[in-house]
C-alpha cells in the first residue's frame, strides 16, 4: 500500500455525517474475485517455484545452505544498507515535499519536477557515474550515497501527493489550539502524511532488497548479488536457500509497514473544495534549503548525467561509429517494446485486484491485494528462472526464448507497481458515480468503460509508466530471459560496462536515460495533479 | 394510484439494525419526503428503493413490478428510477450535455431532448460547461435534468440540497417542486430538515426507530401528530396537561376546543395536549394567564418568547410565537391568551 493506499484512506472516509453506511455493492462480486486470484496465482509462481526447488534439494540441505557464515554477512550488508537508505529516503524525501508544498521557496514548480526526475536514471547508471569517476564511491558508503540519491523519489512522490491533498484547515486548527509550527509539523502534518511515508518507505526497502546492478558495480555483497551469481553458476539449491531469506525479509518489511500504518485513517471532513493554504514563510531559512536542494538536484541528476556525457565526449569517435549507431537503435526499439509490452499487460492485471481493494472491505481481500507486494522483493533473477522452470516442466518449453517470457517476466515483478498506479486512479473514479450511471439505466460492464476507465484514465496511464519506467532499467531477469541474438538498452550497457568500455556504455545509458524521461514527466504530473472528481 | 410500495422492509449492517419493518406507499404524482434524524436510516431506505443495496426482508415494488424481495432482485439499472445523490455527483469528465444526455439513447440524445431538459431545469445554455465551471446549486440542476431526461417512474433525492446555502436552497426547492408539478413526477426527497419536508412534500413520512412513525400531509403531520414525541419532532410543541370534556379541554391556559379528528380519545378523562407556539397570544386584557418572559428571541418576520406561567418557577416553560411587535424585555409580565383547536392524546 504506497501512495495509492493514502489516497484511497482519504477518500472513503466520508467524514461526519452517520447516514453514511460504507458503500457496498448489492451482490458479492464474483467475477472481480475470480480474476484476482488468478492474477494472485501467477504473482504466486516464483515462490512455488523456490519451495519446490528447495524440497527437490531436501529441507535438510536447505538448512545447511542457509545457516552457514555467508549468510550472516549477506543478511548484515542487506539489513544496514536497507535500513540507513530507507531513513535517508524518508527523511529527504519527506522534507523535500514538504518545502515544495507547504512553503514559499523560489521555483517551486521547477523543483517538483527536478526533484522526480532522477527516478528516469537507472540504479546502475547512478553507480555507474560515481564509480567510474571516483573509486571512493564503492562497498557500504558507496551503496548508501548511490541508493539514496536514485531512489528517494519513491517517498517524495505520494508524500507531495498526501500533503497536497490534506485538508490545511486541521493545521490552522491545531495553531488555534496552541500548538505551535514545530508541534504542528511533528502532530498534525506528519500525520496526514504518514500513510504515504510509510508507502514510500516500503517500496524503497523491496526495491533495496532487490536491487543488483548498482551494488555489482560498486562491489557491494548482498543476498540479491550473491543470489545471482549462483544461478550463473548453477548451484540452485544455495541460490534457493537464499531466496527464501530474502522471500523472508520482505515479508518481515510488509509485516513491519502494516503494524506502524496501524489501524489509523486519515479523514476529511467536509467537501473535497481545495482551498489553497497560504505556505509557510521560510524567511531568512530559504537559503540554506535552496543550497540543499539545489546539492540534491546536482548530485541525483547533474552527476549521473554529466557522467555518462563525459564518457561519451572521451570515446566520441568510436561511439560514432556506424555500427555502434545501428545497435544503439536496435536496442532502444527492442527496450521500447518489450517495455511497453510489459506496462499494458501489468496494468490490464492490476485492474481487477485494484477495483476490488478500493471498492470491497474484507479481511480476505486485503490479504490477497497486500501479497501481491510480495513479489517487489523478489529479485528478477528468482521470477525468470521460476517462468523458464514453469514453461519448461508444464508448456514442453513453449514461449521459451521468446520475448513473451521476457514480457511475462516483467509484469510479474512490476505488477505491485502498477497496482499503486491503478488503485491511485481508482479514487478519482468513486463508487457513487457508478451507482448515479447505474440509476439512468446504464449495465455494470457499460458503466465500467463509460465511467469508471474513463475517469481512472490518466492514473491507469501512470501506472503503464510506472512499469514502463521499471522495465527498461530491469537488468537481471533481462539478462537470463532476453531472446538470443537481441540486446536491450540495459543489456548493452551492461555488457561494454563489465568490459570496462565506459565510452562505449555511456551512449546506451544516455538514450535510456532519455526513454525513462518521458514516464517519470508523466508520472510527476500525474501526481501533482489535485483530485478532480466529487462525491 | 400508488408508484412506490414499501412492506415490511427490515435491513441490517452486520449486527446493527437500521430498517426494522418499514412499510410506506407513494402515491403517483406525488411528492414524498422522508424525514428522520441523522442516523434514522432514511438513506439506506433510499438506496434500497435505488436497488444499491440488497434488503433482509419485505419487498418494494415500483409501479407494477416487484423490485426487491428475498426471492427477486431488479438490478439498479432495470428499475428507471432518477437517482440525485447528495453532492450531485456529476461525471466530471463529461459536459453538461453529456451528463443529461449519460442515460438516453444516441438517437435521443441528438434530439434536442438535452436542450429542452436544461430549459427545463433553467439551464438553458449550459450544456458545453464542465461541471467544476458551475456553481453548487447550478450542479444540483444538472443532477436533476440528468436523473429526469431517463423518465423516471420515481425520482428519488438524497438530501439534494443540503450542501447549499440557505438563500440558493429556497429557491432552488421551489424549482423542484414546480418541475415536479408540471410533469406529473413522482418523487421521494430524503431530509433531515423537518422545515424543507414541511415546505416541499405532499406527505411526510417521519422514520423513527426503524419505522415509519406517521405518513401524513404536511398539515395533519403538524397539527395532529401521532404521539407527543413526533409533536416535538414535528416544530416546537407545548404539551399541557388537560382535562376533557364535551368536546373541550380544560388547561391552565383556559378550555379550549379539541379537533374534532381527535377521536381516540373517547368523551371524557385526563389527556396530553398539544399547544402550538403560534396558537398563542400574548393578550391586552387580564383575562389569560399572567407569566414572566424568560427569554425572547427576534426574527423579523416574527419572534419567539419563553415565558413561565404563573409565578411557579417549577412550572414548564411555554413557548410563545408572535408576529414581530415591541421588544419583550426579559422579566417583564405578560398575558397569554390560546386559540383553538387543540389536539390531544390519552394521558400517560
Amino acid at each position: 500500500m504506497a501512495a495509492a493506499g493514502t489516497l484511497a484512506d482519504r477518500r472513503s472516509d466520508q467524514g461526519d455525517r452517520s447516514e453514511q453506511v460504507t458503500p457496498r455493492r448489492a451482490r458479492r462480486p464474483v467475477a472481480l474475485l475470480t480474476l484476482s486470484c488468478l492474477v494472485a496465482a501467477v504473482l504466486a509462481l516464483p515462490l512455488v517455484f523456490l519451495l519446490i526447488e528447495a524440497s527437490g534439494a531436501g529441507f535438510g540441505d536447505v538448512l545447511h545452505l542457509i545457516f552457514r557464515p555467508l549468510t550472516w554477512s549477506l543478511l548484515w550488508n542487506t539489513v544496514r544498507l536497507t535500513v540507513a537508505v530507507t531513513v535517508l529516503c524518508a527523511v529527504i524525501g519527506t522534507a523535500g515535499a514538504w518545502c515544495v508544498e507547504r512553503t514559499d521557496l523560489p521555483g517551486r514548480r521547477a523543483w517538483a519536477v527536478l526533484l522526480v526526475v532522477p527516478l528516469a536514471i537507472p540504479d546502475f547508471v547512478v553507480s555507474f557515474g560515481w564509480h567510474s569517476l571516483w573509486t571512493w564511491a564503492h562497498g557500504f558508503r558507496g551503496a548508501v550515497i548511490v541508493m539514496t540519491l536514485a531512489v528517494y523519489p519513491l517517498v517524495y512522490l505520494p508524500v507531495a501527493a498526501s500533503l497536497r491533498m490534506a485538508d490545511p484547515g486541521q493545521e490552522e486548527v491545531a495553531r488555534s489550539l496552541g500548538s505551535g509550527r514545530v508541534k504542528t509539523f511533528v502532530r498534525i502534518t506528519l500525520g496526514q502524511a504518514k500513510g504515504a511515508i510509510l508507502g514510500g518507505c516500503l517500496l524503497v526497502a523491496l526495491v533495496l532488497l532487490a536491487e543488483y546492478g548498482a551494488f555489482e558495480i560498486l562491489g557491494y555483497q548482498t543476498f540479491t548479488t550473491e543470489i545471482f551469481s549462483e544461478f550463473n553458476s548453477y548451484s540452485f539449491a544455495a541460490a534457493c536457500a537464499l531466496s527464501l531469506v530474502l522471500v523472508l525479509l520482505s515479508l518481515l518489511v510488509l509485516a513491519g509497514e502494516g503494524m506502524l500504518r496501524g489501524r489509523g485513517r486519515v479523514s476529511r471532513s467536509g467537501p473535497m473544495a481545495q482551498r489553497v493554504n497560504p505556505p509557510q514563510q521560510l524567511g531568512w531559512a530559504r537559503w540554506p534549503v535552496l543550497a540543499a536542494f539545489a546539492a540534491l538536484v546536482l548530485l541525483a541528476l547533474g552527476l549521473p548525467v554529466a557522467s555518462t556525457l563525459y564518457w561519451m565526449a572521451d570515446g566520441l569517435p568510436p561511439a560514432l561509429s556506424g555500427g555502434a549507431n545501428v545497435s544503439l537503435l536496435d536496442a532502444a526499439g527492442h527496450t521500447a517494446i518489450y517495455g511497453g509490452s510489459a506496462a499494458a499487460l501489468a496494468t490490464v492485471m492490476a485492474f481487477p485486484v485494484a477495483l476490488l481493494a478500493i471498492r470491497h472491505s474484507g479481511r480476505a481481500r486485503q490479504i490477497l491485494e497486500r501479497s501481491t507486494y510480495l513479489v517487489l522483493g523478489m529479485p528478477g533473477v528468482v521470477v525468470a528462472f521460476a517462468l523458464s522452470y514453469f514453461t519448461e516442466r508444464y508448456l514442453a518449453g513453449l514461449g521459451y526464448g521468446t520475448s513473451v517470457l521476457l514480457i511475462a517476466c516483467y509484469a510479474i515483478m512490476f505488477f505491485p507497481l502498477a497496482l499503486v498506479g491503478v488503485k491511485a486512479s481508482l479514487v478519482r473514479a468513486p463508487v457513487s458515480l457508478d451507482e448515479v450511471a447505474r440509476s439512468l439505466g446504464q449495465p455494470r460492464l457499460r458503466v465500467l468503460f463509460r465511467v469508471t476507465v474513463r475517469l481512472a484514465g490518466p492514473g491507469l496511464v501512470a501506472a503503464f509508466c510506472l512499469v514502463f519506467l521499471s522495465a527498461v532499467t530491469e537488468l537481471t531477469a533481462t539478462l537470463l530471459l532476453i531472446p538470443t541474438g537481441t540486446q536491450t538498452l540495459a543489456t548493452q550497457f551492461w555488457a561494454y560496462q563489465s568490459n570496462l568500455s565506459y565510452s562505449q556504455a555511456a551512449p546506451f545509458a544516455l538514450v535510456m536515460i532519455i526513454v525513462a524521461a518521458v514516464p517519470s514527466y508523466v508520472l510527476g504530473r500525474f501526481f501533482n495533479r489535485p483530485v478532480q472528481a466529487r462525491g | 394510484m400508488r408508484q412506490v410500495a414499501v412492506t415490511g422492509l427490515h435491513k441490517a449492517f452486520g449486527a446493527h439494525p437500521v430498517l426494522a419493518g418499514v412499510d410506506l406507499e407513494v402515491p403517483a404524482g406525488s411528492l414524498t419526503a422522508i424525514l428522520g434524524p441523522s442516523g434514522s436510516g432514511k438513506t439506506t431506505l433510499l438506496r434500497l428503493m435505488a436497488g444499491f443495496e440488497r434488503l433482509d426482508a419485505g419487498t418494494i415494488a415500483i409501479g407494477d413490478v416487484l423490485v426487491d424481495s428475498p426471492g427477486a432482485y431488479v438490478p439498479p439499472e432495470r428499475r428507471r428510477i432518477g437517482y440525485v445523490p447528495q453532492e450531485g455527483n456529476l461525471f466530471p469528465h463529461l459536459t453538461v450535455a453529456g451528463n443529461v444526455g449519460f442515460g438516453l439513447a444516441a438517437r435521443e440524445r441528438r434530439g434536442g431532448k438535452i436542450d429542452a431538459m436544461l430549459e427545463k431545469v433553467g439551464l438553458g445554455g449550459f450544456g458545453r460547461r464542465y461541471p467544476h465551471q458551475l456553481s453548487g446549486g447550478q450542479q444540483q440542476r444538472v443532477a436533476l435534468a440528468r436523473a429526469l431526461a431517463i423518465e423516471p417512474a420515481v425520482v428519488l433525492l438524497d438530501e439534494p440540497f443540503a450542501s447549499l446555502d440557505a438563500s440558493l436552497r429556497a429557491g432552488l426547492r421551489a424549482d423542484v417542486q414546480e418541475i415536479f408539478r408540471r410533469a406529473g413526477t413522482t418523487a421521494v426527497l430524503v431530509t433531515h430538515d423537518q422545515d424543507e419536508a414541511l415546505s416541499t412534500a405532499d406527505r411526510v413520512a417521519v422514520l423513527r426507530d426503524g419505522m415509519i412513525a406517521q405518513c401524513a400531509p404536511p398539515e395533519d403531520l403538524y397539527r395532529r401528530p401521532a404521539d407527543a414525541g413526533l409533536a416535538s419532532f414535528v416544530g416546537d410543541a407545548n404539551l399541557l396537561e388537560g382535562v376533557l370534556a364535551d368536546s373541550v379541554v380544560k388547561t391552565m391556559l383556559g378550555s379550549l376546543p379539541l379537533d374534532p379528528a381527535a377521536t381516540a380519545l373517547g368523551t371524557a378523562g385526563r389527556v396530553t395536549v398539544l399547544v402550538r407556539p403560534e396558537q398563542i397570544d400574548l393578550g391586552p386584557n387580564e383575562a389569560g394567564l399572567t407569566a414572566r418572559v424568560t427569554s425572547y428571541r427576534y426574527h423579523g418576520h416574527d419572534a419567539v418568547l419563553c415565558v413561565q406561567p404563573g409565578n411557579d418557577p417549577e412550572a414548564r416553560l411555554i413557548v410563545v410565537r408572535i408576529a414581530g411587535g415591541p421588544h419583550r424585555p426579559v422579566g417583564s409580565e405578560v398575558t397569554l391568551v390560546a386559540r383553538g383547536p387543540v389536539f390531544a392524546w390519552p394521558a400517560d
